[in-house]
């Protein structure tokens, strides 16, 4: 497996490049790879099937100059505070042994490779509903999954530190949530891996951890390596096409 | 005349994910549809099939039943079932 050093870039290039990885490694072109990434300047991510005007609240997203992009994937809709909220995205054939043919099965082969990383970091870390890794039952990781031409795509966030007031800001919270939510504050429900390490995070050390996680769970070494020129055009292409444009965020 | 109406119905399925539809209603018919909310469904694109399969059809539940097995077969849903789209889908109606 392919490991792409850490990057940064803007929310809609982040997507753009998770796509691009996809589509290379459905043409063979590129073996299966994990990377991790910042969203910079810090953004807001709506899943594929929300609708922005809905989810996001633009008059305060212009007032904090943050990126909002649609994913490919479902779920929810996330803030990303740039450098407090490391990304990871992996990007497998679902030809690959470890890779379960079942959704909810292929969650828990990759969260559990996170839980697995946060081990070696130091925090004990649990598998919750489908697709969380919580820590003292307090969210610190969420994933979003999609499938496209025979290849798995999965991306997902870890909290490195979490600022629920600016979150709060951006989103816009429909009544039935905030009902729903309201029994329990953010505060009280996520935390991250500040909180519940008390000191600085090392994002190297962090980053070899859970790179060692993940070859635990597939049994497989990971070879750093870097985006090819094809998968380079691809991105720039998609960025162009796809994710920077108002067609593709208001798309539903 | 017939008049559209648009409607906006929210439902947070208890245990799942937040399920928002937008439809324009006509006499108790679909006009138009959007299903938007937090949840997952594989492939995606089985949610647009659903939109422009549910077009027209009036608010029945045998009628939209068939039309949810008939659009969501083979598709793996996460946060959201189909009788979850239908309990909401039937709120549309008046």
């Amino acid at each position: 497996m392919r490991f792409i050093p850490l990057r940064e870039d803007n929310a809609a290039m982040c997507m753009a490049i998770d796509e691009a990885i996809l589509l290379a490694r459905a043409e063979n072109k590129v073996p299966d790879t994990l990377r991790f990434y910042f969203f910079t300047p810090p953004a807001v991510s709506i899943g594929y099937f929300q609708s922005a005007e809905e989810e996001v609240d633009f008059k305060k997203v212009s007032e904090l100059k943050v990126d909002v992009v649609r994913r490919i994937t479902g779920g929810g809709a996330v803030y990303h505070d740039s450098r407090n909220d490391l990304t990871y995205s992996i990007v497998v054939s679902e030809k690959n042994p470890k890779i379960p043919r079942n959704i909810r099965e292929s969650y828990r082969v990759i969260c559990g490779a996170i839980v697995s990383g946060l081990s070696h970091f130091g925090i004990d870390a649990k598998l919750a509903g489908i697709n969380d890794v919580v820590v003292n039952n307090k969210k610190i990781s969420g994933s979003a999954q999609t499938r496209k031409r025979g290849v798995l795509l999965q991306h997902g966030t870890l909290l490195i530190d979490v600022n629920p007031k600016i979150m709060f800001s951006l989103l816009k919270v429909s009544d039935e949530k905030i009902r729903d939510k309201l029994i329990k504050s953010i505060e009280e429900r996520v935390t991250s891996l500040k909180k519940e390490i008390k000191r600085e995070i090392e994002i190297d050390k962090l980053i070899d951890c859970l790179k060692r996680g993940f070859e635990e769970t597939f049994e497989e070494e990971l070879e750093e390596g870097e985006l090819t020129d094809y998968e380079m055009k691809l991105a720039k292409k998609l960025y162009e096409e796809k994710y920077s444009r108002r067609e593709w965020l208001f798309k539903r | 005349m017939a008049i559209q109406k648009m409607k906006k119905i929210e439902y947070k399925v208890p245990g799942g994910k937040l399920l928002k539809i937008s439809a324009m209603v006509e006499s108790d018919k679909i006009k138009d549809i959007k299903i938007h909310g937090d949840f997952f469904a594989y492939p995606e694109e089985s949610i647009e099939k659903l939109e422009v399969g549910l077009k027209n059809i009036p608010l029945e539940e045998s009628k939209i039943r068939e039309i949810l097995e008939n659009s969501l077969r083979e598709v793996e849903l996460i946060g959201i079932s189909k009788e979850d789209l239908l309990h909401v889908l039937m709120k549309l109606k008046d």
